[in-house]
């Protein structure tokens, strides 16, 4: 997996302590190292003196809320954070994603789910250099020539469609919110517009994707946002 | 031509049929409460149109006078059994006039009386004074008779009309209307709810203003009528009576009996009392039966709690129950049985995830904390989420998508829309014999203003029976595979109802079951193009 010298160091702040010992399990047979923290202010703490690579945090904690650990976190570190949430709990995960969470999970989760997802976070947290050209299922996007083609043929992509597929591409494999997107690709003040949104969303996948059962590259993540898939 | 036959009207009126207002009609008991006074003026009439003729009579008949004095006694007598005290008095005066000035000679003036004339006289009075008295307690004999049969009938109609009533709205409109009449006045029912201030009836006449109110409220905590003709606040118009129950006030009968009405008869004030002796009932009644449709809702929740209990221990045990068992035997060397034990798990976890999540659902919409947070969503995306969040329980349909290319976008909640299509995804799954297609297709309804999504399946359809059902919560298709709690579509409908929108059940065109959700088309706006 990585490098046996460098074994990425985690911290999983999560009150639960089934939970713990299960992503420890998940996590350390894959070869990360693993500590733990059982509320905010210990993994507050131990963020700052270990110093992990990836914090896993817990948005229900008996003693401060995720949130506020994750914005405490954020005035001094911009560690990756995954986020874990319960089902229903839509709000919560956007407030935590706007607030510089860097993905989420769903309990319950997959073992996969969730090394996917780190993978994810620490190659993102890695400096990659300039990246030039970048591939998704069969469509490669030259961001030098600003070209896109898929299976070989050129696409046709317009302005929006190429600036929400390359900042998915950034993100690769990581949630995108609405208002990110919006904001990012209309500016300010259009965070709300999700009907723009949608509509060239659905005319890039159309361009993407084009047969019905082809694999869908651009994942929707319900009243959230959208990702991009990871395996290239 | 066959002359199509004509319907005359009759001239039949219709009468008003509801009791009560058939009773409110033919009210008793209004010359009760008004007082017995059979015309004082036709007794005086009758006092002097006879003492008038007699005299006119005698003026031609050559008798003695003595023969008057005694046709005058007669009449006295005579009237003293018909008149009342005073009207008999007036005629031993009248009488004792008209005979010294007509009869006694000289005639057409006074006289002095001799003795046996004198003594005549006196008797007029004398037998106007007893006769009087006899026929006045008579009378009040008689009179008594009557009001207590006017009272009895006055409360038996309004007692018909309690009963008649189902509500104690309809009791308060007939009692109140009744009062109305019987006592010429403006009547108002206050009722008392265990806390707060006492609420005025809407059909109360009487609209009491703030002091009126106030007394009312010393009249409800001190359970002792107030108002005009008592010891307590007697300074206004209006009387307020207590309804008492037992030893509680359940209201406050009030009555504007204005100042004309000098005083209250103990009579008038008996059937004051009996009015609010059966309103008081009435009341009673109500609450009684609030009661007991209270404790049979607690029932009814109480047996919906059980069979939830029941289901959701059996729902929870049975995949627990797996999930052990596997455990227990992961470490079996056998890499095939490993597998197939992996399988269960897996199938076990997702049962139990997809129960809980339809528990929390169903909690959500109960409790009302369930807040939509609409947006503009793509149904490829619903539905590619809902699919995704079903799962496997699909690997053993066919699923086909017939999604229209210029689908509008979707106003909806797009977490509770995956929701409640992942739900009629499973519940297809769950109906149809495996290798079913399963088929979701879309479209406007520009006459409704609304846009749809459906999803049909060729399983065996649905039982008429359960269509009344179908949406309401533990209610399970009797060919449904073990499993589930019947939250499904309690849950799509709630989820729908809460955005706007609502579903329907129908035959699909494949013979099977086609549920359809919909929602009110809506116009995002022009979303600005960057074609270049």
């Amino acid at each position: 997996m990585s490098d046996s010298a460098a074994k990425p160091d985690l911290l999983v702040i999560d009150d639960e302590v089934q939970i713990r010992r299960l992503l420890r399990l998940t996590l350390e047979s894959a070869g990360y190292r693993v500590r733990e923290a059982e509320t905010g202010a210990l993994g507050l703490n131990e963020a700052a003196v270990q110093r992990p690579e990836a914090i896993v945090l817990d948005l229900s904690l008996p003693d401060m809320g995720g949130l506020d650990v994750l914005r405490r976190l954020r005035d001094w570190s911009q560690i990756p954070v995954l986020i874990l949430s319960v089902r229903g709990g839509e709000s919560d995960k956007i407030a935590a994603l706007d607030a510089g969470a860097d993905d989420y999970l769903t309990k319950p989760f997959s073992g996969g789910e969730l090394l996917a997802r780190m993978r994810v976070l620490l190659r993102r947290a890695q400096p990659t250099g300039e990246v030039s050209i970048a591939r998704v299922g069969d469509v490669e996007v030259d961001f030098a020539k600003r070209t896109v083609t898929r299976a070989g043929a050129d696409l046709h992509l317009t302005v929006k469609e190429y600036a929400l597929l390359r900042l998915l591409l950034q993100h690769r494999g990581k949630v995108v919110t609405h208002r990110q997107l919006l904001r990012d690709v209309w500016g300010p003040g259009h965070e709300e517009d999700t009907h723009y949104l949608r509509v060239h969303m659905a005319n890039l996948r159309k361009k993407l994707e084009p047969a019905a059962g082809a694999t869908r590259l651009v994942k929707t993540e319900a009243g959230i946002g959208y990702r991009l898939i990871d395996a290239g | 031509m066959a002359e199509t036959p004509a319907f005359h009207g009759g001239g039949s009126a219709v009468e008003p049929s509801s009791s009560a207002a058939r009773l409110r009609k033919i009210i008793p008991g209004r010359e009760y409460w008004r007082g017995l006074r059979p015309s004082v003026a036709r007794e005086y009439a009758e006092v002097f149109g006879l003492i008038g003729a007699v005299t006119w009579l005698g003026w031609f008949l050559p008798v003695s006078y003595h023969v008057f004095g005694h046709l005058y006694l007669l009449i006295v007598i005579a009237l003293s059994v018909r008149v009342g005290r005073w009207p008999v008095f007036v005629a031993a005066v009248v009488s004792g006039v008209a005979w010294n000035y007509v009869f006694i000679p000289p005639r057409l003036s006074f006289s002095v009386l001799d003795i046996d004339d004198a003594l005549l006289l006196g008797t007029f009075f004398v037998v106007a004074l007893i006769g009087g008295q006899l026929t006045a307690r008579l009378r009040a004999g008689a009179g008594r008779a009557r009001q207590l049969e006017q009272r009895a009938t006055a409360l038996y109609y309004l007692t018909q009309a309690l009963a008649a009533a189902k509500t104690v709205d309809e009791g308060a409109v007939s009692s109140l209307g009744q009062a109305d009449d019987l006592f010429n006045a403006r009547t108002a029912l206050l009722l008392a709810p265990t806390e707060g201030r006492l609420v005025p009836h809407p059909a109360s006449s009487l609209l009491l203003g703030d002091e009126e109110l106030a007394v009312a409220e010393t009249v409800r905590r001190s359970g002792r009528p107030a108002g005009r003709f008592t010891d307590v606040l007697p300074t206004g118009p209006v009387l307020h009576l207590p309804l008492r129950r037992g030893s509680e006030v359940v209201g406050v009968f009030s009555v504007n009996l204005g100042y004309e009405l000098e005083q209250l008869s103990s009579a008038q004030r008996d059937l004051l009392d009996g009015f609010a002796a059966q309103i008081a009932l009435l009341v009673e009644r109500e609450s009684l039966r609030a009661a007991g449709e209270r404790e049979k809702i607690l029932a009814e929740s109480d047996r919906l709690h059980r069979t939830l209990l029941d289901s959701v221990s059996h729902e929870l045990k049975t995949p627990l129950a797996v999930l052990r068992t596997a455990a227990e035997k992961l470490d079996t060397d056998d890499a095939r049985k490993r597998a197939s034990l992996v399988g269960e798990v897996r199938t076990a976890t997702s049962r139990l995830d997809h129960l809980v999540a339809n528990l929390l659902n169903q909690t959500r919409l109960e409790s009302g904390t369930l807040r939509p947070q609409p947006d503009w969503c793509d149904a490829r995306d619903l539905v590619a989420s809902a699919r995704r969040a079903v799962g496997e329980a699909l690997a053993r349909h066919a699923l086909r998508l017939e999604l229209p290319a210029d689908l509008p976008l979707l106003r909806c909640d797009a977490a509770l829309m995956e929701h409640v299509l992942a739900n009629l995804l499973l519940n297809a799954a769950h109906h149809t014999p495996p290798g079913g297609a399963i088929r979701v297709h879309a479209g406007t309804d520009a006459v409704h203003g609304r846009i749809f999504l459906a999803v049909s399946d060729d399983g065996p359809g649905l039982a008429p029976e359960l269509h009344a059902t179908l949406f309401q919560k533990f209610s399970r298709g009797p060919r449904a595979r073990a499993g589930g709690l019947g939250l499904g579509l309690s849950i799509v409908r709630g989820f729908m109802l809460a955005q706007g929108g609502d579903v329907a059940a129908s035959r699909s065109v494949e013979g099977g079951a086609c549920f359809t959700v919909r929602l009110p088309l809506a116009d995002p706006g022009l979303v600005p193009s960057d074609e270049h």
